[in-house]
């Protein structure tokens, strides 16, 4: 057993785990951050991605013990709630990208992680690249692809904003 | 012992039934109802469950922990067919943690029944199956744990329980199960040849379990004698599974001092999973409490009850604590329910002219080790004559059990195996009597004025414009503008082709709902139904459709699903039932709840009923300025206002249309994309076009992972499955798909008060047969005229070689 500290969603938490203990199982078991899901047992589906470091990962990959020297986490819990959602859920929300809503929160993480390395500069192919390793078995990406490419498109227009009007 | 092989005969008669719905047997306010429909109903309402799925306070299985809970893993067979002589788990109870380890024995020490599966459909529509020789077939005992042998690989033998979630997986490996292994059986075909060596159940010595002859043999007969043209086929539509995203997962909680269970268990239905469990445990079914809120994903696999579901139940009392287990993706590739294997064999008469005149079919479905559904045989059976007008037809339909995981309906269960089928059997007509396949449908396909219309095989097909649906379809598809993309293709050395298929599909479902509607009075309606969502956003449009015929806003209705403590009557959610069944009883109990309100308002205000008049939320005494509102009656000492009502409703419908699909092949690597698919589906009336857009997205992404890269493989050799994880199964992924061309047509079904048929097993349902032609159709200038699923680029390169070999034999 070792204590693994770890800031998630801005939050700094101290846990006595084991240490095999997975970032995943971190987040649902011991923070009881159960946004994050578990689709897979070998690293394919991508339902578990979160944001370590500014980076989108898979944290069924990582031991919590080794994430903390990665820097922060951001989970879907952190995005935004359900008064405010982040622009990316919005898009999410308003284009029907989601149906069971498994798959969601990595996909949705992956999304805005994506927008926010990329720019907002994406198109189709891009972002059907980049987001081939998230499963979905229920939307058939089509929505999902609108979605990313509306939220990024909004991205583009508020960076491009003349400073002093918002 | 011999059985007598002699099978009923069904024979359809002549004349179509009355299929309608009427308004006249309903109650008078369902007047107002039809009235009013339509203010949110048609529209893209954006969903009510959508806020908590996307800020991570989703409620899915694995998130509910209870107080003091322990952890089940199961020791699964490694063989496909072995008799247990013996289980030795002392190593296993010495491991830390362990505080149980349970058997096969134990299940029958302690009196434990087998799931009830009930696997004939059983509406008076379907086609009714029965063991060779007529009568109930066996369907082999479903116990929790067998205790005399193992029937395929990956069945649970013993569970164990530990205290956390790796000593029970870790105690798992200690347990020693003696083995004698026995002969093994894996396809349809060996399994029934008469002279196989695997017997999978002693009371079915040949494996097969059910035969059952549809349609009019003698006139068949004579239809074949006479025609001008036959042909023939054989296809296998293999084995795929489900794959919903969420592994299936389970909570049990036994309270010794109530004699209550508890179940958290994700499914398609908590009521069937009550019932079925109850009768497991010899329980009366109030005792047993099954909460099943957001379920990620089902399709089929989460329908039937799972042998996990009980044992989580039952360990829970043997150790006096929640149990908790949840799947691996491994173990959810070896025992979910899988879908599809069926074998077909089929053959069509048609004169000079190329008019269809009869057709012969033979079905054989694989059902694994025990049988747990016919729907998949049951559907596609009463379907095998397609969107044409066949006027004689005969059909043998058979199941066998083999040593593999049993299969259960999968989305759209069976409706794209027979599609593939006659869609494939049309396109090797049109070449082999010279006509272009398209003009072959036409001259073929059931006109509008036939409708309602019985098929071969006794079907019902309700309405539908089948010929409109291919030519919309062909316009979206741009299909003119076909041969300057091919040019275009060639130029660049690719291969283009493109494929068309069209779909007629039943959707029957379990016949019984029911919905409770409370109107309460801080200005909420609450309506509690008995569907269970994994995806498919009832909390949306079914909250449109109360919202239009209560005349209030839709934010005001919550819809309340999953619990039985809470809904006590529901069919669960497949074969497309939902929106119609719960439509159609929301309908009746909005009716009967207006009635109540008028008077209820004309008590308020002491006067005749005829006086008042209802405006949205509003009653009003006609001619004066009195009025109240819904909301404010619901306040008043008389009562709640609130209204229960039961619906039982036989009469299927049957979606229909065409998807074309477009790939382009490079011959070198022989990779397929996809560069274009286009679909009409008419879904009766549609309550949310976003909904049924993305259930139809989320069907054809289905239908083109099977055709294009999805099979449980199983090695032949030595009986083991193949397929155990993402690495080795192929999914349809981001970058693989295109995006679709989908539109709906509305052609509103004369069956239900609202209209409906179904969306999104019609994207399914003519993928397999789209995807398969299209290749086939750009491979056709190298010669191949045959290919199997799934269309990987091994498949296509081995397709290649095999026609260029066959060209060279001729040539030599």
């Amino acid at each position: 057993m070792q204590d693994v500290t770890l800031t998630v969603n801005g939050k700094t938490e101290t846990r006595r785990v084991e240490g095999r203990t997975l970032l995943v199982q971190f987040l649902r078991e011991h923070l009881g951050l159960t946004g994050t899901h578990v689709g897979c047992d070998t690293s394919q589906c991508g339902a578990c991605t979160v944001i370590l470091g500014g980076r989108a990962v898979k944290s069924c990959t990582i031991l919590a013990s080794a994430a903390a020297a990665r820097g922060e986490v951001l989970t879907i819990e952190g995005l935004g709630d359900e008064e405010a959602l982040s622009p990316m859920q919005e898009a999410f929300h308003r284009h029907h990208a989601l149906q069971c809503g498994f798959c969601t929160p990595g996909m949705v993480m992956a999304a805005h992680n994506m927008v926010q390395r990329h720019e907002g500069e994406l198109t189709e192919a891009i972002v059907r690249r980049e987001l081939e390793g998230n499963l979905c078995r229920c939307t058939g990406y089509h929505n999902i692809v609108k979605a990313v490419l509306a939220a990024a498109e909004a991205h583009r227009a508020v960076a491009s904003a003349p400073a002093g009007q918002d | 012992m011999t059985r007598a092989k002699t099978s009923a005969v069904r024979k359809a008669s002549d004349s179509a039934p009355d299929i309608a719905w009427r308004w006249d047997d309903a109650p008078p306010d369902m007047d107002y109802v039809r009235e009013a429909l339509f203010r949110h109903i048609g529209k893209p309402v954006a969903r009510k469950e959508d806020k908590r799925l996307l800020t991570g306070k989703g409620r899915f299985t694995d998130d509910f922990n209870l107080p003091g809970q322990t952890y089940a893993a199961m020791v699964r067979s490694p063989h496909p067919h072995a008799r247990i002589l013996g289980i030795d788990a002392s190593a296993a109870l010495a491991a830390p943690g362990v505080l149980a380890v349970l058997t096969g024995v134990d299940v029958l020490a302690d009196g434990l029944g087998p799931i009830p599966h009930n696997p004939l459909p059983k509406t008076n529509f379907d086609m009714k199956l029965s063991a060779p020789g007529g009568g109930a077939p066996f369907i082999g005992p479903h116990l929790l744990l067998p205790a005399d042998k193992v029937r395929h690989v990956g069945e649970a033998v013993a569970v164990v329980v530990a205290e956390s979630a790796a000593q029970a997986m870790d105690a798992a490996e200690l347990v020693d199960v003696d083995y004698e292994e026995l002969d093994f059986v894996i396809d349809a075909l060996d399994a029934a040849s008469g002279s196989c060596p695997s017997v999978v159940w002693d009371e079915v010595p040949d494996n097969v379990f059910v035969e059952t002859h549809f349609g009019d043999r003698e006139a068949t007969d004579a239809a074949f004698a006479r025609a001008a043209h036959v042909v023939e086929a054989s296809f296998h539509i293999d084995r795929v599974t489900g794959v919903p995203m969420e592994p299936r997962a389970a909570l049990a909680a036994f309270d010794a001092e109530s004699g209550k269970y508890t179940l958290y268990a994700g499914s398609g239905g908590a009521v069937r999973q009550k019932n079925e469990l109850a009768e497991v445990l010899g329980i009366e079914p109030k005792s047993l409490r099954v909460l099943s809120f957001d379920v990620g994903g089902n399709f089929g696999t989460r329908n039937r009850t799972y042998v996990e579901f009980g044992l989580t139940l039952w360990a829970s009392r043997r150790v006096g604590r929640p149990v908790k287990y949840t799947a691996t993706r491994s173990e959810a590739f070896l025992t979910d329910y899988q879908g599809r294997d069926l074998h077909t064999t089929v053959a069509l008469a048609m004169d000079a002219e190329g008019r269809f005149l009869a057709m012969r079919a033979d079905n054989l479905s694989n059902v694994g080790a025990r049988c747990v559904s016919l729907s998949p045989l049951s559907k596609g059976s009463g379907l095998i004559t397609g969107s044409y007008d066949i006027p004689a037809a005969t059909l043998r339909s058979r199941a066998v059990f083999t040593n593999t995981m049993c299969t259960q309906a999968y989305r759209s269960s069976g409706r794209p195996e027979v599609t593939y089928a006659i869609e494939r059997l049309v396109e090797i007509a049109a070449k082999q009597i010279g006509m272009d396949p398209i003009e072959l449908r036409r001259r073929n396909m059931i006109a509008p004025d036939r409708m309602p219309y019985r098929n071969a095989v006794g079907q019902v097909y309700d309405s539908g414009t089948y010929e409109t649906n291919m030519d919309q379809a062909m316009a979206l598809f741009d299909w003119d503008g076909f041969a300057a993309r091919r040019e275009e293709a060639t130029a660049r050395g690719m291969l283009l082709g493109r494929g068309l298929a069209n779909y007629v599909e039943s959707s029957i479902g379990s016949p019984r709902e029911r919905a409770e509607i409370t109107v309460l009075p801080d200005g909420r309606i609450e309506v509690v139904i008995g569907t269970q969502p994994s995806g498919q956003g009832h909390e949306t449009s079914f909250a449109q459709v109360v919202a239009d015929m209560l005349g209030v806003p839709v934010e005001t209705v919550t819809i309340i699903i999953g619990d039985t403590d809470v809904v006590s009557v529901g069919g669960g959610s497949h074969s497309g039932r939902s929106m119609r069944h719960a439509g159609t009883v929301m309908a009746m109990a909005s009716s009967e709840l207006l009635a109540e309100a008028r008077r209820r308002a004309a008590e308020h205000f002491d006067v005749a009923l005829d006086r008042i008049e209802r405006d949205g939320d509003q009653y009003r005494v006609a001619g004066t300025n009195h009025t109240v509102g819904l909301f404010e009656l619901a306040a008043l000492p008389s009562g709640p206002l609130a209204v229960a009502r039961t619906n039982e409703m036989h009469t299927p419908v049957f979606p229909n249309g065409t998807a074309i699909c477009e790939v382009e092949i490079d011959p070198e690597l022989c990779h397929v994309e996809i560069t274009r698919y286009a679909t009409i589906d008419d879904v009766g009336r549609c309550i949310n076009p976003m909904i049924v857009h993305g259930q139809t997205h989320g069907g054809i992404a289905q239908g083109v992972g099977q055709a294009m890269w999805e099979l449980c493989v199983t090695d032949p050799d030595s009986g083991q499955p193949l397929a155990g994880s993402f690495m080795d199964y192929g999914m349809p992924r981001a970058d693989n798909l295109p995006s679709f061309d989908a539109e709906i047509a509305e052609v509103i079904s004369p069956t239900n008060p609202l209209g409906i048929k179904a969306g999104g097993e019609g994207g399914t349902t003519p993928a397999l047969a789209t995807v398969t032609l299209a290749v086939l159709d750009a491979l056709a200038p190298l010669g191949v005229t045959d290919i199997k699923m799934p269309l990987t680029p091994n498949t296509i390169w081995r397709a290649i070689g095999e026609a260029r070999q066959q060209e060279k034999g001729v040539m030599e």
